[in-house]
């Protein structure tokens, strides 16, 4: 009997904004220069709300007093994307000459999703910024080319994060992380492959030591079966390592494990560990070091719906985001991301001093060297795949 | 003659067909379809043939952690049992200014929603969490080497404290329509309160305890916030975590669908018990009242 009122009352909520959803959208449609309804989904954690909601809509009403943005927020993780691909692919199976989203936030593997079914419209090259726009990451998206279709907002990078009081020389590579662990067990935390993207990112960097094919996993392929075959071994040691580990609920949990000691070393993402750091939820003297031979990061993308409602309002906005002064204040000085742009055209925007913090422990000749992708698709599948099938 | 008999009979359509339409509409559309369909489909590959392999890969990947689900629902399930049935009693036999209060008190974990639940075990239970630091300072245990909580024991343990509340709920109703007559009459012939309860409070509100117990162990087969944000990253984990990931990272939905299945076997044994009972209760009331 509960389950089925909690199950009524969630369709009622979906039902009610759905049509609010569509009512807003007719409001905007009728008169073109006076107001248009700008409906901007997004997937990642709770800051991305934050960022449509409070950042880019005031803004951009500023500039655009006709553009109104309605931010609609689908969760973290590829989750968060995937619901966007199937509001997408909804819209182009009922052959609406106009679709409701006009432009999105959505995470790498949404781009392979999307391409495969031709939902996306190639408007990158219109946009001025685009000249900004040097990161390889715009031009490939695990393995597929997305040049034009898409521009990354920020850019965000994993490492591993450590507490300076126990740990005063921090292991330098994966090889010497393993002995660090043999000498304190427990103390090196992480979430495993299932609670979140800093544990999947630490176990594909821990592929990519073991077999030294970050080339041919992340960047030319092909995909073939007889490389994944061949990591039994890697995973084997990778279970062997885990008998020294401390597991931790979520990307949260092990930035948390951090900051209350029960931890003294685990893989956090840059941007939430400045973000906990300004909000004064982890100890000021925490530390961050990028091991050899690297770790993933991955961007998130702008990307605009093949029938999208309002394209060049869209491109107002994915260009308006993607500018030199909004790309310095906001993605790196607010939310602690790196620049979706090039960096170089950031040179004056940002303080030396917040310079000096965002790129003090993991450097910039750091982020070129170590700073990796995460794998082809294919081999992604099949690396998380293998944890749990060599791992029990 | 035979014609038009029949022909008449497929008209007469009984009037209560139409009130029971739109309820039994909305029953097929979002319950019976989706079952139906996340059955078949668990025997759908993903290139569109049909075949046991999904059921294979969930053999080899995943049997560990449904052994793992069942071993914590049913530990869970009757450790609240007990503490429910215990609860109950001292509800239904105590009326003072503290049982009034309890009774107040126990409600509130109904009302906070899983993932609520979650958060807090997860800075509850930490090495370094409330319950460790208290232990610590009681001097109980060495903060250096605290227990472990992240595991089978936490998780049961979030869910014990969820669930009691919500079966006291429906057993003390139970209770509660014991007439005081029966266990008056039961103690004046001698019994004490040992007896009395297990004579006469259990065996009378078997129904209502069971139907508790199996909507506490349906409920914890179905959860996803709670181990997803205790025990996420750990091996074994839940088959709700491990639906999760497949669809989340493979958009796999042949395995997660599998998994589902699993889960429905799980809770199969209880359902059947669930449907039997109810529907033993509505026969017994309708030959009672004729």
């Amino acid at each position: 009997m509960q389950t089925r009122k909690i199950v009524s009352l969630v369709l009622a909520t979906l039902l009610v904004s759905t049509l609010a959803l569509a009512g807003g959208k007719g409001d905007g449609g009728g008169e073109k220069l006076e107001q248009v309804k700008l409906v901007y989904m997004t997937a990642g954690d709770v800051n991305m709300l934050a960022l449509g909601q409070n950042v880019i809509a005031p803004q951009l009403a500023e500039k655009y007093p006709g553009i109104q943005v309605m931010t609609v927020h689908t969760g973290p993780g590829n989750a968060g994307s995937q619901l966007i691909f199937e509001k997408l692919e909804a819209e182009s199976n009922s052959n609406k000459e106009s679709w409701d989203v006009d432009v999105a936030m959505v995470h790498q593997i949404f781009m392979k999703w999307a391409m495969e079914k031709d939902l996306l419209m190639p408007y990158a090259k219109d946009i001025p910024a685009w000249k900004y726009v040097t990161s390889p990451f715009a031009k490939n998206s695990l393995g597929v080319d997305i040049e034009g279709y898409a521009i990354p907002m920020f850019h965000s990078q994993t490492a591993l994060a450590y507490n300076p009081d126990y740990v005063k020389n921090p292991p330098k590579s994966y090889a010497e992380l393993v002995d660090w662990v043999k000498k304190n067990p427990g103390k090196f935390g992480y979430n495993g492959i299932k609670g979140g993207m800093s544990g999947v990112s630490f176990t594909v960097g821990w592929v990519y030591w073991k077999t030294g094919k970050y080339q041919k996993y992340a960047v030319s392929g092909p995909f073939e079966q007889s490389e994944v075959d061949s990591w039994e071994q890697a995973f084997k040691d990778l279970g062997e390592f885990n008998k020294y580990v401390t597991f931790t609920g979520g990307n949260v949990g092990t930035l948390d494990a951090l900051n209350r000691g029960e931890i003294w070393m685990g893989p956090v993402w840059v941007d939430m560990f400045f973000t906990f750091m300004n909000e004064g939820k982890l100890d000021p003297k925490t530390r961050m070091v990028l091991p050899d031979p690297g770790m993933p990061g991955q961007p998130m993308y702008f990307i605009i719906p093949k029938k999208a409602a309002h394209p060049e309002e869209a491109k107002k906005f994915v260009d308006f985001v993607s500018s030199p002064e909004f790309q310095a204040k906001e993605i790196v000085m607010r939310f602690n991301w790196y620049p979706g742009i090039d960096g170089s055209y950031l040179k004056g925007a940002i303080p030396q001093d917040i310079y000096d913090k965002i790129y003090g422990d993991v450097t910039p000749e750091d982020l070129a060297k170590k700073g990796r992708a995460f794998p082809l698709a294919d081999y992604f599948s099949a690396m998380l795949e293998s944890y749990e099938k060599w791992i029990k | 003659m035979a014609d038009r008999l029949s022909v008449r009979r497929k008209l007469r359509l009984p009037p209560y067909l139409l009130l029971l339409f739109p309820a039994v509409s909305f029953m097929l559309l979002m319950y019976a379809y989706p079952f139906v369909s996340s059955f078949t489909r668990s025997f759908v590959v993903s290139d569109g043939k049909l075949g046991f392999f999904n059921y294979a890969k969930t053999w080899d990947l995943y049997l560990k952690d449904i052994a793992f689900t069942f071993a914590v629902t049913v530990f869970s399930t009757s450790v609240t049992a007990v503490l429910a049935v215990l609860l109950a009693m001292y509800l239904r036999f105590r009326q003072s200014v503290v049982s009034g209060m309890l009774a107040g008190l126990y409600k509130l974990p109904i009302f906070i929603p899983f993932v609520v639940v979650a958060q807090m075990m997860t800075t509850f239970l930490a090495p370094h969490g409330l319950l460790n630091l208290t232990l610590a300072r009681i001097g109980l245990i060495n903060i250096d080497n605290p227990l472990e909580l992240f595991n089978f024991w936490g998780l049961s343990f979030g869910f014990i404290w969820k669930m009691i509340p919500f079966s006291v709920l429906i057993i003390h109703g139970g209770f509660q329509m014991i007439d005081n007559s029966y266990i008056e009459a039961a103690r004046s012939a001698g019994a004490r309160r040992g007896k009395v309860i297990t004579h006469i409070l259990i065996p009378m509100s078997k129904s209502s305890i069971m139907v508790a117990l199996v909507l506490v162990y349906s409920q914890i087969v179905g959860t996803f916030t709670l181990p997803y944000m205790l025990i996420g990253g750990k091996i074994p984990t839940t088959i709700t975590v491990d639906i999760a990931h497949r669809v989340n990272y493979f958009r796999d939905f042949g395995v997660a669908n599998t998994l589902g299945v699993c889960s429905y076997l799980l809770v199969l044994g209880t359902a059947i018990y669930y449907l039997r009972s109810s529907v033993k209760r509505v026969t017994e009331a309708e030959s009672s009242g004729r």
